[in-house]
């Protein structure tokens, strides 16, 4: 792994990164970050930013630009959704965490944005990449449904050669030949990445598993692994979600899930 | 060109439409005080005659009558209303503006095009106040303004701080990766430096800030947007890219509104203006007094006058009725060469 200068844990790099997103140090706390997979509506968002708060997320997600698998599929409200994201912020204070798909939204995402995405199908987006690496501002880097730990962390050097160095690592599944869930969520990877990088690593067990029931166990799973948050897609209304409804989790499953990453988060404290 | 780029079209032109009549209702207005009675025949039909002559292709004669029968009618009865006007520097749509609805919004706000536009009027009664900026956090003293206090009699009947907070606007439909330039006054340009930096835009300096959104609107330039208060969205239909573009969010300007006549409601700021003889501890004299009684002073400033004299401004807690304040006065009266209170008056804080 000669060529991650900058990714790996090393002697000359030896304490691990944690980065300050608002009140959430991610990398010491355990960052929970929640909110609908887009952002549909004011209602629908502002709605749902106040039920995951309340519940105990300390980061808001919602996509404005989404990179669909069919071109007919809604594509996102764009800036209109970043201006939606914003208001949801004002009302509860939560750091918004969007997704980018184009160079050229970058800076006007960033304008909006406490830390930007970049979704599993551009991991290897090298342009966006180097425009994150540009940016002061953290960056969630997926991992690519298709990528080796390998080359993840070497997507992951782009970003920090070019002089941006918070990214915060997602694992969301990878392709296996198994289909009852939409994607196989590998949590081996999570202390894999400890062994071999300084970043913080956060599991994103909705895109992971595509089941509602298997969000929670998967969650807490993540914790016991020593993931440093989760992300998780949280709808008011999941039976009106534009996308990805199966995966949606409704407030009250997600405040359920909390209280039991609450005791959990605990009793692991108690072994350390 | 699709029915959806039309319809833009058709809405910016309303939007011009609207605020002709509104600017051509407020000359009506100013016309009043020239005017003895609110009938003039004569005029109507001069008005009438040459509607008549502009009528052709598409426009019908009757159609243009029509419509300004009740332009005029709408007109009379404006005429006929006791509304007041206050002044302010820039088009519809400035922080003036904006600073004007929040001191009375009862009163009709009128542009001028600069500040000594806005002091003429006043004095010579064509406007009941007027409303001007006396400084501002990032900018520092609006010194114009400042100088043409000093040679005034106008009080000060009252004051508005309001916090400034500049959108990035251009015309609706247009993508934001693609803005180039962007177009205001020097002033605002400044106070969003890093944001243009950012997102790597070019700032085009402009008159006014609202000036810039109304030329916009009206040239309709591509890949160009502005940087006004969000009052300019809606007066020149433009849409709004993004809020609080200023790089510190405390950012503030005062303005005081002026008239001739005074402040007959108790206040509880007041505002003095006075020079000193040239002497050791002239300056400091005049503070001391206010230091004896105890007087909070919230602005101090000083004016080139004449060559090697300053005028100053001072800003203070109390009203003029208060002991304290009365004895304190009394005292600066004594050792300043010319001194003038300027007015007590309410100070709105705009949150």
């Amino acid at each position: 792994m000669n060529a991650l200068r900058l990714t790996s844990l090393n002697d000359d790099r030896p304490e691990r990164t944690v980065i300050k997103v608002g009140n959430v140090k991610v990398g010491e706390d355990f960052a929970v970050i929640a909110g609908p997979c887009s952002v549909e509506s004011e209602e629908q968002t502002v709605q749902t930013a106040h039920k995951v708060k309340a519940a105990g997320a300390n980061m808001f997600r919602g996509g404005a630009f989404k990179p669909r698998t069919s071109p007919y599929d809604f594509q996102g409200l764009g800036l209109q959704g970043l201006k939606i994201l914003e208001k949801a912020k004002q009302e509860t204070g939560l750091p918004i965490v969007t997704e980018v798909t184009d160079p050229r939204d970058v800076s006007w995402v960033s304008e909006y944005a406490d830390v930007l995405q970049i979704g599993t199908r551009n991991m290897q987006n090298y342009s966006l990449l180097k425009e994150v690496g540009k940016l002061g501002k953290p960056v969630l880097l997926k991992r690519g449904m298709n990528s080796t730990l390998k080359e993840w962390l070497n997507c992951a050097e782009y970003i920090l050669a070019g002089g941006n160095p918070n990214v915060i690592l997602c694992e969301r599944g990878i392709r296996t030949f198994e289909t009852y869930t939409r994607n196989t969520l590998d949590l081996s990877i999570v202390p894999s990445v400890k062994e071999l990088s300084h970043l913080p690593i956060v599991v994103d067990p909705s895109h992971g598993t595509g089941r509602l029931s298997l969000i929670e166990p998967m969650s807490l799973a993540a914790m016991a692994a020593g993931a440093d948050g989760i992300m998780v897609e949280v709808h008011y209304h999941p039976n009106e979600a534009v996308c990805d409804k199966d995966q949606a989790m409704p407030p009250h499953m997600f405040g359920d899930l909390m209280k039991k990453l609450q005791v959990l988060g605990s009793c692991m404290n108690g072994m350390n | 060109m699709s029915l959806e780029e039309i319809r833009k079209k058709i809405d910016s032109l309303d939007s011009q439409i609207l605020l002709l009549l509104k600017i051509r209702m407020e000359q009506v207005l100013i016309a009043k005080k020239f005017k003895t009675e609110i009938e003039d025949n004569m005029r109507e039909k001069e008005v009438f005659d040459k509607i008549r002559e502009n009528a052709n292709g598409l426009i019908d004669a009757g159609f243009l009558e029509k419509i300004y029968k009740e332009i005029i009618r709408e007109s009379k009865r404006i005429q006929q209303n006791d509304f007041e006007l206050i002044a302010f520097q820039g088009e519809h749509g400035a922080y003036g503006e904006k600073a004007s609805r929040e001191w009375d919004r009862d009163l009709v706000s009128f542009p001028c095009s600069t500040f000594v536009d806005v002091f003429e009027g006043v004095k010579s009664g064509l406007y009941e106040y007027g409303i001007v900026p006396v400084e501002n956090t990032l900018g520092g003293s609006v010194a114009q303004v400042n100088q043409l206090l000093i040679d005034t009699d106008f009080h000060v009947v009252g004051a508005v701080e309001l916090p400034v907070h500049h959108c990035l606007l251009a015309l609706p439909g247009t993508d934001h990766r693609e803005i180039r330039s962007v177009y205001s006054h020097p002033q605002a340009l400044s106070q969003c430096r890093q944001f243009l930096k950012r997102n790597k835009l070019e700032p085009v300096k402009y008159s006014d800030t609202a000036g810039a959104a109304k030329m916009l609107t009206e040239k309709r330039l591509k890949r160009t947007a502005v940087i006004a208060s969000r009052l300019c969205a809606r007066l020149y239909n433009l849409e709004i890219i993004k809020e609080n573009v200023e790089d510190l969010d405390k950012n503030m300007t005062r303005f005081l509104v002026l008239s001739r006549s005074e402040d007959k409601e108790d206040g509880d700021k007041c505002s003095i203006v006075f020079t000193t003889e040239h002497k050791a501890g002239a300056l400091f004299s005049v503070l001391q007094a206010f230091a004896k009684k105890n007087i909070n002073l919230t602005r101090i400033e000083s004016i080139p006058n004449e060559p090697g004299n300053y005028a100053f401004f001072l800003d203070f807690e109390g009203s003029n009725k208060n002991d304290n304040v009365v004895e304190a006065l009394k005292a600066v009266k004594m050792i300043t060469t010319s001194f003038r209170l300027m007015g007590c008056y309410k100070e709105r804080r705009v949150q």
